[in-house]
């Protein structure tokens, strides 16, 4: 049996979707018990969510969900009702962690506030995540991931490298990667909180907003505009540097030419073509003047050889370059499957398939995934654990609280 | 300043650019020592990046890009070319808890910088590996490269881009900026402080082999889900949701200025058509309900776009939140930097340098109620902090710091 670094921890999630899920996620497959609130009926809206086996939609086959809610336990809950806050008070008097996602005041307006959990409470640690966080304008405002992400800069900037303003709007990235920025973000700033509180005894309350969390992505964007005074542009301009995927002859390669050895690299690999030898191009500023002469060229070139040409032997030449797959090139290929990437987990409804299996690999605690929990799986278990007697659950369960 | 969390903890860093400092950026904020490790043979890009430079005058002390991945640390230079070097690496590794590199792997092995080798100097020490496709497997593990051929390997990019009813296979396009480097590395920092806190509680050291393409793969659970419960190779969807319409960007007044609106219940549809107007097009049948209009998703965003583009896009953002619809303004640097919301939150803090003065720097997107102010020391000069470790840490004296210096091994 592995070493799980975090299995003394408790963790309550109050949280739906992908945000709080995620980070509840990530302390589960590293041992915490991760109790998951759901609402009782229909249960975390991510249930509703695809894909699922044949596109049939089933509260127990998302894959989403499946995915954002291993190794978890789920207790159905209404926390609205005061049966339900009374059941939820409990679990908080034992717990580490909340981890929730609700908008900024729900807490407060069910009897739940933070000064009211911190009384009973005073090691736990609540982490909130949410679109805009607690303080601010704009802190009521409805967030989706789409909004985060395109209001971020990174949005701004995606996808890179515009020729037609009018034509190419702004997308966000596949996924929820604004709710997943909020998300990694905030499991790293509750670790935090955890040392903090190792260290003094008390616990407190995180704000970690999924856009703050996507807009510190553009860095470089931003610091191009403070400190150079250049707003950034997401047209193409002249990044004569490569930098975009590129067609070949079987698909397209990714390849950087910013560097003057990564240039005659480049022309080696691509057996120096007579075009690009003049010596225009041999420093990077010319390069940079003639790059809508020099692009198509290296594009007319690339098209005459294959993929696996251009990256093993562009690598061996000391080249920045790399193959693009699709989703199911990437899940096939042999070095991710050498590396055991993905990890078969059967699901005694879903089915038996495989899940990406951590986002990191660690030799001595490393994450491991269970199934995800059915609705309301864990009920018994943790009502009873609280003292609640049989009868008492038959009760909640008529009265809709579980 | 109070207590900060990681007080007390060493890192020996020897990253660069930016997904190793974003790590070492947070263990930093958060009150761990890291050593930052450079040199002049292999200046970090960041410090001389033409791109960030300040007022286009170069130095390596000047550069935004540098600056904004590299405040709260100590930076000192070490020649690791040199035996003398890898050994006073050596002497830092053996004072430290974490050791961070994201090398490619031939480099590594050549500057010793193995888990095996340090764990031969430090037994419990915890070090992170960070690299394109990881560090073991087959041949893509010595690959050059950096996130966004991360993303490219494992499908993120291919999913990225416009679907084109005439081409299955549309360009791929890139997430923007060095957005992977970034998402990685909050990611790894939060397996970094378990296993912190693992060694705490047990004494045992471990490696973290984070390979970037694996972490993109964790964040992207529908396209892969999809592939492996059902075969089915997601492409591109342009910003089509699995759920919710509308839900898009849409072009509004001005030069290159959008909204985006989205769009996940009846009760938000209605206050949309009614934010327009309740124009005569939304009470075709074809819009009725939420599948339907998820349907014609494509119809919806013609009609949608004619009616933002004579709007502001903030104004219109603020107009459609008032009436309960989730939408929100594509900013842009300029507005961005001005957005009343993120300078009262606190996202923004201005410093003033002593070469480039007065700046503004992005801080770490967390409020901690107890932990006030993070350490935001300045972004150290180069070799700042080199008589402090060098004397004070590994206790060497002036004279040998000097004759160090002028063997570039200081250097």
């Amino acid at each position: 049996m592995a070493n799980r670094a975090l299995d003394d921890l408790v963790v309550v999630e109050f949280a739906e979707m992908v945000s709080g899920p995620m980070c509840g996620k990530m302390f589960a497959d590293m041992g915490a018990e991760v109790i998951k609130i759901e609402p009782p009926g229909a249960g975390d809206e991510m249930r509703a969510h695809p894909p699922f086996p044949g596109d049939i939609p089933h509260p127990e086959k998302s894959g989403s969900f499946l995915y954002l809610n291993t190794s978890k336990k789920s207790l159905t809950l209404d926390a609205g009702t005061p049966t339900g806050a009374e059941v939820f008070r409990k679990l908080i008097a034992r717990a580490d962690v909340l981890i929730e996602n609700h908008p900024p005041g729900y807490l407060d307006n069910i009897g739940l506030s933070y000064e009211g959990l911190n009384d009973l409470n005073p090691r736990l640690i609540v982490t909130s995540i949410t679109p805009f966080g607690q303080i601010g304008p704009y802190r009521d405002w409805k967030g989706t991931d789409l909004i985060e992400f395109a209001m971020s800069l990174t949005g701004y900037n995606t996808p890179t490298m515009v020729d037609d303003a009018e034509r190419e709007n702004p997308l966000r990235a596949p996924g929820h990667q604004a709710e997943m920025m909020g998300a990694t973000a905030a499991a790293a700033s509750t670790m935090f909180a955890v040392f903090h509180r190792d260290t003094t005894g008390e616990g407190q309350w995180l704000d970690v907003p999924c856009w703050q969390a996507i807009a510190s992505t553009s860095k470089l964007e931003m610091a191009a505009y403070t400190y150079v005074g250049i707003p950034f542009s997401r047209m193409r301009g002249n990044v004569a540097t490569g930098l975009e995927p590129l067609p070949c002859k079987d698909g397209y390669v990714y390849v950087l030419w910013a560097a003057d050895t990564h240039y005659r690299a480049l022309k080696t690999l691509l057996h120096n073509p007579s075009a690009m030898e003049s010596e225009v191009f041999d420093l990077l500023s010319g390069r940079q003047a003639n790059d809508d002469v020099l692009r198509p060229m290296i594009r007319t070139e690339l098209l005459k050889y294959d993929t696996e040409y251009l990256v093993n032997e562009g690598q061996r030449l000391g080249l920045t370059i790399g193959p693009v797959f699709t989703v199911a090139q990437a899940a096939n290929h042999p070095h991710l499957r050498a590396r055991n990437a993905f990890v078969e987990i059967d699901h005694p409804i879903a089915g038996r398939f495989e899940y990406p299996r951590s986002l990191v690999q660690m030799t001595a605690t490393p994450p491991i995934s269970t199934r995800a929990p059915m609705l309301g799986e864990h009920n018994t278990e943790i009502l009873g654990r609280l003292g609640y007697s049989l009868a008492q659950q038959q009760g909640m369960r008529a009265a809709g609280v579980i | 300043m109070s207590r900060l969390p990681l007080e007390g903890i060493r890192v020996a860093d020897f990253s660069w650019i930016i997904n190793g400092p974003q790590i070492a950026q947070w263990l930093a904020t958060m009150g761990a020592e890291v050593i930052k490790i450079e040199s002049q043979v292999y200046i970090d890009i960041g410090r001389i990046n033409p791109a960030g430079m300040a007022d286009h005058i170069a130095g390596p002390n000047r550069n935004g890009f540098y600056h904004a991945l590299n405040y709260g640390k100590k930076a000192i230079t070490l020649n690791l070319a040199t035996d003398k070097g890898r050994d006073l690496a050596d002497d830092i590794i053996r004072k430290s808890d974490l050791v961070l590199e994201c090398f490619p792997t031939p480099a590594a092995k050549k500057l010793g910088i193995t888990y095996d080798r340090v764990r031969a100097v430090k037994n419990d020490i915890i070090m992170i590996s960070v690299s394109l496709l990881g560090k073991t497997g087959l041949e893509p593990a010595s690959w050059v490269g950096w996130g966004p051929m991360a993303c490219c390997f494992v499908g993120m990019f291919d999913a990225q881009g416009y679907p084109d009813p005439a081409n299955p296979n549309p360009p791929p396009r890139q997430t923007g900026g060095t957005w992977p480097d970034y998402a990685i590395a909050s990611a790894v920092t939060f397996h970094v402080l378990a296993a912190l806190r693992h060694r705490n509680r047990t004494g045992e050291g471990q490696w973290i082999d984070a390979s970037m393409g694996e972490t993109v793969i964790g964040q992207m659970p529908e396209w892969y889900m999809d592939y492996f419960i059902n075969g089915r190779d997601r492409r591109a969807r342009g910003n089509r949701d699995d759920v919710m319409a509308p839900h898009n960007t849409y072009r509004c007044a001005g030069e290159d200025k959008w909204i985006a609106i989205a769009v996940g219940s009846q009760s938000e549809w209605e206050a949309l058509c009614g934010a327009m107007g309740d124009p005569e097009w939304t009470r075709q049948a074809k819009f009725a309900d939420q599948y339907s209009r998820w349907q014609h998703s494509d119809d919806l965003d013609v009609h949608l776009a004619k009616w933002t583009r004579n709007h502001e896009h903030l104004a219109l953002a603020k107009e459609l939140q008032n009436a309960g619809v989730a939408a929100g303004p594509v900013l842009d640097s300029v507005e961005i930097h001005h957005d009343p919301h993120l300078w009262e939150w606190g996202f923004f803090r201005k410093i003033d340098h002593r070469e480039v003065g007065e700046r503004i720097l992005p801080n770490m997107p967390v409020r901690m109620s107890n932990v006030p102010e993070l350490n935001y020391a300045m972004p150290p000069d180069l070799g700042e902090h080199n008589r402090e470790i060098f004397g004070g840490l590994l206790g060497l004296s002036d004279a040998e710091i000097k004759m160090l210096m002028e063997q570039k091994v200081i250097y």
